[in-house]
């Protein structure tokens, strides 16, 4: 089957728009601002002779001056007495929980010379598996953020120490509750056995405190649904792994949902098409565009207010084929063509195999998501209730319980722990705080509802904590401390535990024997209060150790099931009176990257493109094409939103193929306004990143986030996104590839047997290639089935190498640094398949009809240098700054490199960068590389890049190097050497295997000998070193 | 001063043979002096000051010589088994720190230490020690008065020169006649200094020459001095904050390298060794003998560091303000430049000599080598990968065998001494990135 799907990146690419595609001509999207530079007055860029020789006189001068500048005196600093385990110039490996939310992966933290500058996934955790999403790999930047508070803060942000807090916050707590008044700890959902009983120790001694937990983005709906149906107010563990047909509505459970980590490994594994074609089939229902939507076989939109119609008439055709009883709801004609009917039959079929999971917070739903779930039989299979999760518990009834109390003034005191309801909850929390007589928050830094508490105690970050998680029922992580406090923070348990006066010494202190010299080391006092708690289960030190190293605790599996209660039929009302849609519906949904807004202030997260939109630094209104149409709105366009008396002017609008007709979405995680410099702050004067989307969920019941019946309408500004996805373009050629299972069946090359092409060579085959080189050949291969464009790659690659961030300015300029983009291509498919031509797409929008715009198949590939063995840049460098070794690497010298950009033009992959700025000394790039406290977390082995030359993926050759000489220094041959990329290693879906051509057993080299493989711009015969495999929808039919 | 000493040494070493063949009779100081450095008596004791021991000067008066003889031999016997009430009392009063047993010396040997400890010059007052953490930076005072001086001289010239002129214009228009020379036909200044018809020559002509010529010079010295001057630092050889003599220990005391640089071989850093490794030995050795009494001054700056009082109480010696040491870096590498000492010498095999210079003879260290590329390089041409001997190498040696086998002398790998030649050249090392990254 030969390949001629036509794939766009974008609407004005699609369009052929002609500022686009005069834009597209040029490598380098500007020309040199000089006029701007040049423009004060008695300079002129049009330089006399006299001018010029000023200039050259003065420059001259200068470089002789700078040339005569006398090395500085460089010191070395040993350490006093050196720590056993630490090697100066050798990175240590922490395991530990990460504590960016409350899923808990299990990690593996780099940590050199004392300071943690890497972290990634532990393979012994069976939440993270060894992978990490973005969030996780961002969050060690937040340890380095110099906005956290450096110290406590009391009554109206007057800095004070600890022990004046604690005395006076204890006594105010114990008058209240000397006075019977009631004391609130509103928390985020907490699983961590030994922080848990550290509340209970609280509320012993503050007896009228009562512990609620609070997601920012809640769960409730299956927990409430759970609660009904089994008795059990938990979270199901979801194995994606052994889900044959995976059926989602609008949960993201890919990219947000839930354990999206966890998840992806699971899912991943069962998305290698073999000749048996054991392949699983995932189908999407749901609103806009999520990154789970992108991956899924089929997606059908859906509105979300009909939601509940959908599932239930899932239900219904499932009970039909399982002999149960249907629901009686008014029949509204077939939705979603006949898909529904087929997605039964596909359940059906895989009956034991099959999944359906929902996005929705409502409880009903919920309820008859989980009668399909049992009728399918998923419990005991797919759905695990007995080792549930305990990932999430927020409970949305019992924090507006607390709001109101607060409103009403019988709660006395609140404290948050974790949580900033203020912005992400309701913004009448701010008056609601003001009544209480003793506010606290322990966030790290000022927040939304933090500036209003009277005390914040700052919590440290979860690097340098203490703490053990019980994310799954019977399995526990630990979290260990891999810098002592950055600033003068406490970890939250110690604060409670010093309030409630509990007793937090150890009888004896493992490191008080260890004190070297005068270093006497003492335990923090959480370590003491977890250690005590953990001794009867690992009493020793040596086990408590090893469970420590290991980072996990073997999870002890329950067998068993549960009793289900549910009366599904008893929802027919609930049904019928939410079948009916009317207006404009508007979802609100988790961005990948900043998530619930939680890390607002991460410059990387703000950097990294959405998977679907590849929009950086802004949250935008996503309008269906026929809406957009409609109310006339073009890219770069503003629209006005409003809901109730809710309303944003001029938001950013982007026209967002598959995009469900009548509904808009908005990303959450935006519009802070206490976050600090990045993510923006009022009080500090820096703008606000994007809109508030919280503000229109509704907080009745179980928290909503599908408002119904909005007002949009075109705003009068213009806006322009910094959107990654336009910046380079297809121009029509093959570069990626994909065919369908059934194909893939009856031939294994399928999509990716394209005829020969005559290659035209100026080039010899390279030396090293001929006779079997030294000892490696490095390579690469991406599986574009497995990838799910999640973007944790480029957060990682950015940690690994020192990768600048720009902001939002410089991306508009096409001037973003990261080494790896994940491409997403766009192609309609319409009843007879893909559409093909040009031609036949504008006939179809001629027409008026829009509705294909709601469909897409979405392909996502990450692209980085290909190190290509006959490279075009090395050809065109005239100072020979990119070279290639014997070894397959494409090699950047950035101190030979002089900044012609030749070779960027030159690249057919557009995988170059250039330095336009002194990133890490320019204040205008106020991020996190221009401070001393940000600049701790740069990898000392790769060269910080000044400005003025190019950069590009380098294959993680500082990886490599450390790998041959740690096989070299052990005497262990070549085929030993393991080497994983930054982007391999954070991968959460294993797509990406790199590894030694030379070693015939090794893995990538086995991948180089699927059919499905090939590489980009194969025709050029650049030869790269970097393969795709040849996507595989399993779409054939439902 | 180190004259006397010199003869001192030498009677002594004259003495010593006679120490082994000849019973003495009576007491010999000089003897006694040396016995007191070999048995490192000062390690515990000083004369004038308590250390772990007792101060020993009068201790002739304090002890018969039959007593300090059982004592100094036996200590541990005198008081266990003899039971002798002095001697435990002595013991007791010194913290129990038990003194070490010395049946090498006999009981003239113990004579003539008592007899040096007896006539021993009275301490004089040592100078004062300045513990100094930071480094000095070079006085250029000097330099900035003959700065001043040429300049102001420079002016004064200036102004004698205006003012003659002027007076030779005065004297001029007074006496023309005097100066008439000076109205024939100017010569050009080509014409001045070029002989015959050179001098003749178009001066536009003339002039860029020259400025050919002497750009060209000025620019062949300039490019040698910019590629072997600048930003090089060979010969650097800083004032370190503390005179640590790697002489002395690496050369007299022949320390290994690696028992202070330790992480050599398995790290990029050969690593300046941590205060605690200097205490391993230094905790002991005071070198009290040598600044009669006191602690060295620069061993004192390693207690300055650390905060360790030697005369604190065990347990709380170490004092709460501890202040790392601010060491000279030497050997700067580029940062865009990767060094990793593991790699060369661990992997390498590379002695420490190789970069560094004769370092166990240095006083004070200083950079040996240029550390410019191209001397990296030289060394990745000429220097062998040491193939036979690491499994890591195997493929590539038996590829290398192989093709000497089959080309003999032709063969690339081919070496005089019928090893294999392989360098690190060939096997990639000039590639860019195996530094640069």
């Amino acid at each position: 089957m030969s390949n001629n799907i036509k794939y766009w990146k974008g609407e004005d690419e699609l369009t052929k728009n002609p500022s686009f595609l005069a834009a597209q001509r040029n490598e380098f999207h500007d020309d040199l601002p000089l006029d701007e530079v040049f423009n004060e007055e008695g300079v002129e860029l049009q330089a006399n002779r006299r001018d010029f020789l000023k200039y050259f006189g003065f420059s001259v001068t200068a470089v002789a001056l700078a040339a005569c500048y006398k090395t500085p005196i460089r010191n070395a600093v040993p350490y006093l007495v050196k720590p056993e385990d630490v090697t100066p110039g050798v990175a240590n490996y922490y395991r530990s929980t990460c504590g960016a939310c409350s899923t808990a992966c299990g990690i593996e933290v780099k940590v050199r010379e004392g300071r943690p500058i890497k972290v990634d996934g532990s393979v012994d955790s069976p939440i993270s598996q060894g992978g990490t999403c973005a969030v996780g790999q961002a969050s060690i930047l937040s340890l380095y953020d110099n906005e956290r508070l450096a110290n406590p803060l009391s009554n109206d942000s007057e800095q004070t120490d600890w022990s004046a807090l604690d005395s006076e916050v204890s006594a105010k707590l114990k008058s209240i509750v000397a006075a019977n008044g009631k004391i609130a700890l509103v928390s985020g959902s907490l699983h961590s056995p030994s922080t848990l009983k550290a509340i209970e120790a609280f509320k012993g001694a503050y007896p009228t405190t009562e512990h609620v937990s609070y997601d920012a983005i809640s769960y409730a709906g299956i927990l409430d649904a759970n609660a009904a149906d089994f008795g059990k107010r938990v979270l199901p563990t979801y194995k994606f792994d052994i889900a044959k047909v995976i059926v989602s509505f609008g949960a993201d459970f890919l990219g947000t949902w839930i354990s999206p980590v966890e998840f992806s490994k699971g899912h991943t594994i069962n998305r290698q098409p073999n000749a048996e074609g054991g392949m699983s089939k995932h189908i999407q229902f749901e609103s806009t565009l999520s990154m789970t939507g992108t991956n899924a076989d089929h997606r059908f939109p859906m509105r979300a207010s009909q939601e509940a119609l959908y599932v239930a008439t899932l239900y219904n055709y499932i009970a039909v084929g399982t002999g149960a009883r249907q629901i009686p709801v008014p029949q509204q004609g077939e939705l979603a063509g006949n898909s529904i009917k087929k997605t039964a039959d596909a359940l059906l079929k895989a009956k034991g195999t099959s999944l359906v999971i929902s996005g929705s917070n409502n409880t009903e739903i919920q309820q008859i998501v989980n009668g399909i779930n049992m009728l399918l039989g998923s419990y005991g299979t797919t759905i695990d209730m007995v080792n549930h999760s305990n990932q999430y518990q927020g409970s949305d009834v019992k924090t507006a319980e607390v709001l109101a109390g607060l409103k009403s003034g019988s709660i006395s005191a609140v404290i948050f722990y974790g949580v900033n309801p203020v912005y992400n909850h309701s913004k009448d929390w701010a008056e609601a705080i003001k009544k209480a007589k003793v506010s606290v928050s322990f966030a790290s830094s000022k927040d939304e509802t933090a500036s209003v508490c009277q005390y914040v105690c700052p919590d440290n970050h979860y690097l340098e904590s203490w703490n053990d998680s019980e994310p799954r029922k019977g399995l526990y992580q630990f979290t260990q401390p891999t810098i002592s406090n950055v600033f003068n923070t406490r970890q939250a348990q110690v604060t409670l535990l010093t309030w409630a006066n509990a007793n937090i010494a150890m009888e004896k202190d493992p490191f008080a024997s260890k004190g070297i010299f005068s270093q006497k080391l003492q335990a923090s006092p959480f370590y003491n209060f977890m250690r005590n708690n953990w001794a009867a289960t690992l009493g020793s030190d040596d086990a408590f150790n090893a469970a420590l190293e290991k980072g996990v605790m073997a999870a002890s599996v329950s067998e068993g099931g549960v009793s289900y209660a549910g009366n599904v039929e008893a929802l027919a009302s609930f049904v019928s009176s939410n079948s009916k849609a009317t207006g404009i519906d508007m979802v609100l949904y988790q961005p990948v990257g900043v998530r619930d807004g939680a890390y607002g202030n991460n410059p990387w997260l703000q950097e990294m493109p959405d998977p679907v939109s590849k929009v950086c630094w802004d949250n935008y209104v996503a309008l269906p094409k026929s809406l957009a149409m409609k109310l006339d709105i073009a890219e770069g366009d503003t629209v006005n939103i409003k809901v109730g008396d809710v309303t944003y002017n001029n938001v950013p609008a982007m026209i967002q193929p598959g995009q469900a007709n009548e509904t808009v979405a908005l990303a959450l995680g935006y519009g802070r306004t206490a976050a600090g410099k990045v993510g923006g702050s009022i009080e500090k004067g820096y703008d606000t990143v994007g809109v508030n989307a919280f503000a229109f969920a509704n907080n009745t019941g179980n928290r909503s986030f599908v408002a119904k019946n909005v007002d949009v309408t075109k705003g009068d500004e213009n806006y322009k996104l910094a959107q990654t996805q336009t910046h380079h373009s297809i121009e029509g050629r093959d570069i990626v590839r994909e065919s369908t299972l059934g194909a893939f069946k009856k031939n294994s090359k399928a999509g990716n047997d394209l005829p020969e092409t005559h290659i035209y060579t100026i080039w010899e085959k390279a030396e090293y290639r001929k006779d079997g080189a030294p000892n490696h050949l490095w390579a690469m291969a991406i599986d574009l089935n497995s990838c799910t464009g999640c973007g944790s790659c480029v957060v990682s690659c950015s940690i690994e190498n020192n990768v600048p961030v720009v902001g939002r300015d410089e991306i508009r300029l096409r001037r973003e640094m990261h080494w790896i983009r994940i491409d997403r291509y766009y192609a309609f498919e319409s009843a007879e398949g893909a559409m093909t031509k040009d031609d036949e797409i504008a006939k179809i929008d001629a027409s008026g009809n829009f509705d294909h715009w709601q469909n897409v198949n979405v392909l996502h590939q990450p692209m980085m240098c290909q190190h290509c063995a006959n490279a075009p840049c090395e050809t065109v460098c005239p100072v020979l700054a990119t070279t290639h070794s014997s070894e397959g690497l494409n090699q950047m010298t950035y101190n030979r490199c002089i900044g012609t950009k030749y070779c960027g033009n030159n690249c057919p992959y557009k995988v170059r960068r250039f330095n336009w700025f002194r990133y890490n000394e320019n204040d205008n790039f106020d991020f996190h590389f221009n401070n001393p406290l940000g600049k701790m977390v740069i990898n000392p082995d790769v060269t910080v890049r000044t400005r003025g030359v190019m950069e590009k993926c380098s294959f993680c050759v500082q990886r490599v190097q450390e790998g041959k000489l740690k096989a070299k220094r052990d005497g262990k041959s070549p085929n030993e050497v393991i080497v994983q990329t930054a982007c391999q290693r954070a991968c959460p879906s294993n797509a990406i295997v790199f590894g030694d051509l030379h070693n015939p057993e090794s893995e990538v080299s086995k991948l180089y000998k699927n059919e499905r493989g090939f590489s980009v711009l194969e025709e050029l015969n650049v030869q790269s070193s970097v393969k795709y495999m040849t996507k595989i929808r399993n779409n054939d039919s439902i | 001063m180190i004259a006397r000493n010199m003869k001192v040494w030498m009677l002594s070493a004259v003495m010593a043979l006679s120490v082994s063949s000849y019973a003495q009779d009576k007491p010999n100081a000089e003897n006694g002096k040396k016995l007191y450095d070999a048995n490192n008596c000062g390690s515990c004791h000083a004369l004038d000051k308590k250390l772990v021991g007792p101060a020993l000067r009068g201790v002739e008066t304090r002890h018969s010589s039959e007593w300090l003889v059982k004592w100094v031999r036996n200590n541990e016997k005198f008081r266990k088994v003899d039971k002798d009430p002095d001697a435990i009392a002595l013991y007791n009063d010194n913290g129990q720190a038990a003194m070490n047993i010395f049946e090498n010396l006999t009981p003239a040997n113990v004579n003539d230490i008592i007899e040096y400890i007896k006539t021993a010059p009275a301490p004089t007052k040592t100078a004062t020690v300045v513990v100094d953490g930071g480094e000095k930076k070079d006085d250029n005072t000097t330099m900035y008065i003959l700065i001043l001086l040429v300049a102001i001289f420079s002016v004064i010239l200036l102004v004698l020169a205006r003012v003659q002129n002027t007076l030779k214009r005065v004297a001029a228009e007074k006496h023309p006649e005097d100066f008439e020379h000076h109205n024939a036909p100017k010569k050009g200044f080509f014409e001045k200094i070029l002989p015959g018809k050179w001098g003749k020559m178009n001066p536009t002509v003339l002039t860029l020459f020259t400025v050919a010529i002497l750009g060209g010079v000025g620019a062949y010295y300039g490019y040698g001095f910019a590629i072997t001057e600048v930003g090089v630092q060979k010969g650097y050889a800083p004032k370190q904050p503390i005179a640590f003599s790697h002489k002395l220990h690496a050369g007299d005391l022949k320390l290994d390298c690696k028992y202070c640089h330790s992480t050599v071989e398995e790290s990029k850093q050969a690593s300046i060794p941590a205060l605690n490794t200097c205490m391993n030995c230094h905790k002991g050795v005071q070198l009290t003998d040598k600044y009669n009494g006191e602690i060295s001054p620069e061993i004192k700056k390693i207690y300055a560091a650390l905060d360790y009082n030697p005369e604190g109480k065990a347990g709380e010696q170490y004092g709460p303000n501890p202040k790392p040491i601010r060491w000279v870096r030497i050997h700067n590498l580029p940062d865009h430049a990767y060094f990793n000492h593991a790699q060369h010498v661990k992997v390498g095999r590379q002695t420490c000599q190789t970069c560094h210079g004769a370092i166990e003879k240095m006083e004070v260290v200083q950079q040996k080598n240029t550390l410019q590329m191209g001397w990296c390089i030289d060394c990745h041409r000429n220097a062998q990968v040491d193939v036979a001997n690491n499994n890591y190498y195997k493929a590539l040696h038996d590829k290398a065998k192989k093709d000497i086998a089959s080309n003999q002398g032709k063969s690339k790998y081919f070496a005089a001494d019928g090893k294999v030649k392989l360098t690190p050249a060939m096997n990639g090392g000039l590639e860019c990135s195996k530094c640069h990254y």
